[in-house]
């Protein structure tokens, strides 16, 4: 039996929580998502990876409903996001590094008026067992503006899970942290998805990181999913010893490949412009040039 | 306050009866154009807080519905308009010696108009700042500067340059305050000028709702969310 097949047959019998189906965003300069589907049940922790601009963020709004999708379809627990989005989002948190707090609130009114957001008529429970589950409640009192970086990432990620979410996104919850944070949070989230049952959907550069945490890797390349199976199978698939080597395609596409049509070649891909790149380019300079192949553009709108 | 209501003063030395007059129109008419000003200022920077601080994209996963979000920035603008019209109120009558409710309750149903007016105006700035992002900011506050001349706040619509008066006789605001006037002059509320703003400020509210819905289709369908993020 193929990873892929075991990692979904161990899930195979538990409720869907998130059924993306042919997601497809095109931005005024560039397809962004291209045909995207992903699938993912109760307590799967699953990993969205690829290089800049290949689509994680775009996919993640469009999970959340913050952009809508040119083609396409989201469903919350068979909630369609299209026209029950504010039932579907009582069943979704989101936390990203990138995430401002309330600057003038205390952590723990922070906490509470997003609570009472989706509907805990007093979270103060829900609030001391995140900040405990976390190691952060001293910060309980501290205002947003007395907070590092660090640390409102780490009370984002709290807010995102005071209601018990049913799914989890989580766009790259450890950027900012250092090591020993990040394993805290990691072991956290753990907690959460075996504990209640939650669906994390997570996004991130750090490649051992995902590995420690997700049992499943759905990795994109320019718009399209290129990997999906367990960390081990899609390195494999791609001819490297561990993950770090997928964004490293030096040996082309993985086999898992899935890509719908075999168009003209782009020669802006890593695929035509990887094997005239000069041996010697070592270091930094190799590895940019790589990145700039597999992700030959930014495709924010208006950015 | 403090600007029109020294004008006031000082029009009101003049001619006996029309300077009075005059210093009348313009106490009442700068308390309720405060009613439409800060009612439109309340919602509109409600949202621009939001993008000011990166926040709205904390608000759009939320379970919270579009038109609750607008109702609760409204109300809390509403709180906001009654602790600055009482301020003005308490300023014109402490500095000015006007009563402002000696106009009688005919006060209420302007100001109920001129309240959904200013919602109406703000729908429209809110759909724009959607739409253009911080290069439309300047309309929270430019737009009603555009408007209060031409809604005779301050003096009959007769008073304005020829071609700008058909612009004037559109506005909802017009008759409002030209019921004010009249008020101001000591005859009862004129409920046909009323009801003629009340109509013309349900037909904005609608317009301008429908352009807020269409502006935030816009901002889903283009993705300009990466604008804050």
């Amino acid at each position: 039996m193929r990873d892929t097949d075991r990692a979904h047959s161990s899930v195979g019998d538990t409720e869907v929580v998130l059924e993306a189906r042919g997601l497809v965003k095109d931005y005024r300069r560039a397809r962004a998502v291209d045909g995207v589907g992903i699938t993912v049940h109760a307590g799967e922790r699953v990993a969205l990876l690829g290089p800049n601009g290949a689509g994680k963020t775009t996919t993640l709004f469009m999970i959340l409903g913050v952009v809508a999708p040119d083609e396409g379809s989201v469903e919350i627990l068979g909630r369609s996001l299209e026209r029950h989005r504010s039932r579907a989002a009582e069943q979704v948190g989101f936390a990203a590094g990138y995430l401002p707090l309330t600057e003038r609130m205390r952590v723990r009114e922070y906490l509470r008026m997003f609570g009472q957001i989706y509907g805990l008529v007093d979270p103060t429970a829900q609030i001391e067992a995140g900040l405990e589950r976390f190691r952060i409640s001293h910060l309980a009192g501290a205002m947003g503006t007395e907070l590092s970086s660090g640390q409102r990432t780490l009370v984002g990620i709290v807010r995102a899970t005071l209601h018990r979410p049913r799914l989890l996104v989580l766009d790259e919850p450890t950027a900012s942290l250092d090591p020993d944070v990040a394993m805290r949070v990691r072991t956290g989230l753990r907690e959460i998805s075996e504990e209640e049952g939650t669906a994390l959907l997570v996004t991130s550069h750090d490649m051992s990181e995902v590995g420690r945490l997700c049992e499943r890797v759905v990795f994109l390349s320019q718009g399209r999913v290129v990997a999906d199976g367990t960390p081990e199978q899609v390195a494999r698939d791609h001819g490297s010893g561990d993950l770090e080597g997928v964004f490293l395609p030096a040996r082309g596409a993985p086999r898992g490949d899935r890509r719908p049509t075999d168009g003209p070649p782009d020669m802006s891909t890593t695929a035509n412009v990887e094997p005239t790149t000069p041996v010697l380019l070592a270091g930094p300079a190799a590895s940019w040039l790589r990145m700039r192949a597999i992700a030959p553009s930014r495709l924010r709108p208006d950015s | 306050m403090l600007l029109f209501g020294s004008i006031a003063a000082y029009v009101g030395t003049g001619d006996a009866s029309g300077g009075r007059q005059a210093s009348g129109y313009l106490l009442a008419g700068i308390i309720l154009w405060h009613v439409i000003y800060q009612s439109q200022i309340a919602v509109s920077t409600g949202l621009l807080e939001e993008t000011w601080t990166r926040n709205i994209l904390n608000v759009m996963v939320t379970p919270v519905r579009e038109v609750e979000y607008v109702g609760g920035v409204a109300l809390f603008g509403m709180v906001k308009l009654a602790i600055g019209v009482s301020v003005m109120t308490i300023s014109a009558l402490a500095f000015f010696s006007f009563d402002v409710s000696e106009l009688g309750i005919g006060l209420v149903p302007i100001g109920a108009v001129l309240l959904v007016v200013g919602w109406a105006i703000s729908f429209f700035v809110m759909g724009l700042v959607l739409r253009f992002g911080s290069g439309a900011e300047a309309l929270a506050w430019g737009v009603m500067f555009v408007v209060m001349p031409l809604s005779g706040v301050f003096y009959p619509i007769d008073a304005l340059p020829g071609v700008l008066q058909p612009v004037a006789k559109v506005l909802p605001t017009t008759p409002a305050f030209e019921a004010l006037r009249g008020l101001v002059d000591g005859d009862p509320l004129d409920w046909g000028l009323l009801a003629w703003s009340a109509a013309g400020a349900v037909a904005l509210v609608a317009l301008s709702a429908a352009f807020l819905v269409r502006m935030l289709a816009v901002f889903r369908r283009r993705g300009y969310i990466t604008r804050y993020t």
